[in-house]
């Protein structure tokens, strides 16, 4: 959808027109999801999040910048509530500790997941062992294809930076993929 | 295949097997869906607020209140904390609440603002400053002054109590003290007033509303509401009325006085040719005031603007003591009023706001 009808589209369901608003989330919302599952891997906290940043849209508003395509404010509101929302889980971590790390490791299994060949499923866990920092440039990067200049612009860093994660996430990715032989691979996944 | 390809290609065939749950759409459409319903309500609010004003109002029925209607606008300056300090109002209201609450030294100035001239920081109307606690609950503050007389008009005080055990939990009496004890020290002189506390019928959230008024005064004193961890007060003067006319519409056969504020204006008579009894005469008809205007040939607009305007006009003075503002700028506040002046030349009476 062009920029200014989605801007026009904000406005209106900002001020409270319920067509407006459905007309925007289901034009956005399957990009939402997809990009704050790649981040979040936990279900309950996916949900949390999208509702979040769904609530952000009408309440801040007024930091649109009209001269940006829509999509860029629209994941700048994701990558905040997603990092907003680490913030707090590394808070929650520290209370439940251990126990919250072994369901952290269950979590890897999503349904989605369980439904792919090895291969994939093989990429789809390595993206999730990357650190969080990393995982984000990553998903930018290859699920939706900005730059790295770009991306540096969402996450409000120097590009030098993004540069680091985006060459030690590869990194990360090579090792976890490359060195492994197929037949070790197939192993893995028949737990 | 290169392994930037793989993860690409790998990404894009994930995302196809995600399918957003309809419990995740569901749950937003209710955050919306509040959201709507908050919006609306403080419309609600500010009807419920005369609502309780005209409750208090039985002791002195032959005044009304004038109660600010602040204008929202877009324009509000933004100023940071070593301004605040600097400027005149704003070491006044610092004072203030340093003097009342010496724990808010420590409190860090998150947000402030000011209405009136962008380019002129002398010219204001309102100052509004936001404290916030570093660690703790998170105690907030939130204060309006106004820029020419220096008064604290509005204040908001937040999660003063643990975020377990909100203000709006404790029992009504320790509720009261609460609030007695934020305009004592504040304002002093809490004894000199009486208070109504009574909840309003909000069923979205529990809501209390108190009025304090001075002992043996016209009226005058202060206005409280009590909501989650919020208690927001504002002072209310009284006024005698001058106006000949009150209670323009009716609601239930009871005078209702919400829109006093805005069709108490010479020139929306002189405009309409009608005295005020006229008027309220035909309101009284079922007519809207729109309707009125166009019997005489005169536009919605017209009669937005001359309402707009006084509305406005009002907001840069306080008494004898007045503001100046460029015409944009005045413009512009009209244009902010306008959707309020319409929501009632709109209206009729014995329906519903």
């Amino acid at each position: 959808m062009e920029n200014e009808e989605m801007y026009q589209l904000l406005i209106k369901m900002k001020e409270g027109d319920e067509q407006a608003f459905h007309t925007m989330y289901d034009a956005t919302f399957q990009d939402v999801y997809r990009t704050v599952s790649f981040l979040v891997d936990h279900k309950q906290d996916r949900e949390d999040v999208m509702n979040e940043i769904y609530m952000q849209m009408w309440t801040s508003l007024a930091n649109y910048d009209t001269n940006r395509p829509f999509q860029f404010w629209l994941h700048g509101l994701v990558i905040r509530q997603v990092q907003r929302f680490r913030v707090k889980s590394w808070r929650r971590f520290r209370i439940v500790e251990r126990i919250r790390a072994f369901s952290h490791e269950e979590s890897y299994l999503d349904e989605h997941t369980a439904l792919m060949d090895g291969t994939n499923q093989m990429i789809s866990q390595s993206i999730r062992k990357l650190t969080d920092k990393q995982r984000t440039v990553i998903i930018f990067r290859f699920y939706h294809d900005y730059t790295l200049e770009e991306i540096a612009t969402l996450l409000d860093i120097p590009l030098g930076t993004v540069k680091s994660r985006y060459h030690a996430g590869l990194q990360a990715l090579r090792k976890y993929l490359g060195n492994l032989p197929l037949e070790r691979m197939e192993k893995i996944n028949d737990y | 295949m290169t392994i930037e390809r793989k993860i690409r290609e790998h990404l894009h065939e994930e995302a196809e097997t995600m399918e957003c749950p309809p419990a995740i759409s569901k749950r937003i459409e209710q955050s919306y869906s509040h959201y709507l319903q908050r919006k609306r309500s403080e419309i609600t609010m500010k009807k419920r607020l005369i609502g309780g004003i005209v409750a208090a109002a039985i002791l002195i029925p032959t005044a009304a209140f004038a109660a600010p209607v602040v204008i929202d606008m877009l324009t509000r300056a933004p100023m940071t904390s070593e301004q605040v300090k600097l400027d005149e109002a704003g070491k006044a209201t610092l004072e203030k609440l340093y003097s009342a609450f010496p724990e808010t030294k420590s409190f860090e100035i998150i947000d402030a603002s000011y209405l009136g001239d962008p380019n002129d920081s002398t010219k204001k109307v309102q100052l509004s400053i936001v404290l916030q606690e570093n660690g703790g609950t998170g105690k907030k503050i939130t204060l309006h002054t106004n820029g020419i007389t220096d008064e604290i008009q509005d204040l908001t005080q937040e999660n003063w109590e643990p975020k377990e055990k909100p203000l709006i939990t404790l029992p009504d009496q320790e509720i009261k003290g609460k609030v007695d004890q934020l305009i004592d020290k504040l304002y002093g002189n809490i004894k000199d007033y009486e208070v109504a506390m009574e909840q309003m019928d909000n069923p979205n959230q529990k809501t209390f509303i108190l009025n304090y008024t001075k002992k043996g005064s016209g009226g005058e004193g202060y206005q409280v509401f009590v909501q989650g961890n919020s208690i927001s007060l504002a002072p209310v003067d009284f006024e005698p009325s001058n106006a000949e006319v009150e209670g323009y519409f009716s609601r239930d056969g009871k005078p209702d006085y919400y829109a006093d504020n805005f069709l108490n204006d010479e020139k929306l008579f002189a405009l309409l040719k009608m005295s005020p009894t006229e008027l309220k005469e035909e309101l009284a008809k079922g007519k809207s005031v729109v309707e009125i205007a166009a019997s005489k040939n005169i536009s919605k607009q017209q009669v937005i603007d001359v309402i707009a305007r006084t509305q406005a006009e009002g907001q840069l003075q306080d008494g004898k003591n007045k503001v100046t503002i460029s015409d944009d700028l005045l413009k512009q506040m009209m244009k902010e009023v306008e959707p309020k002046v319409v929501h009632i030349i709109e209206h009729k009476t014995e329906t519903k706001w």
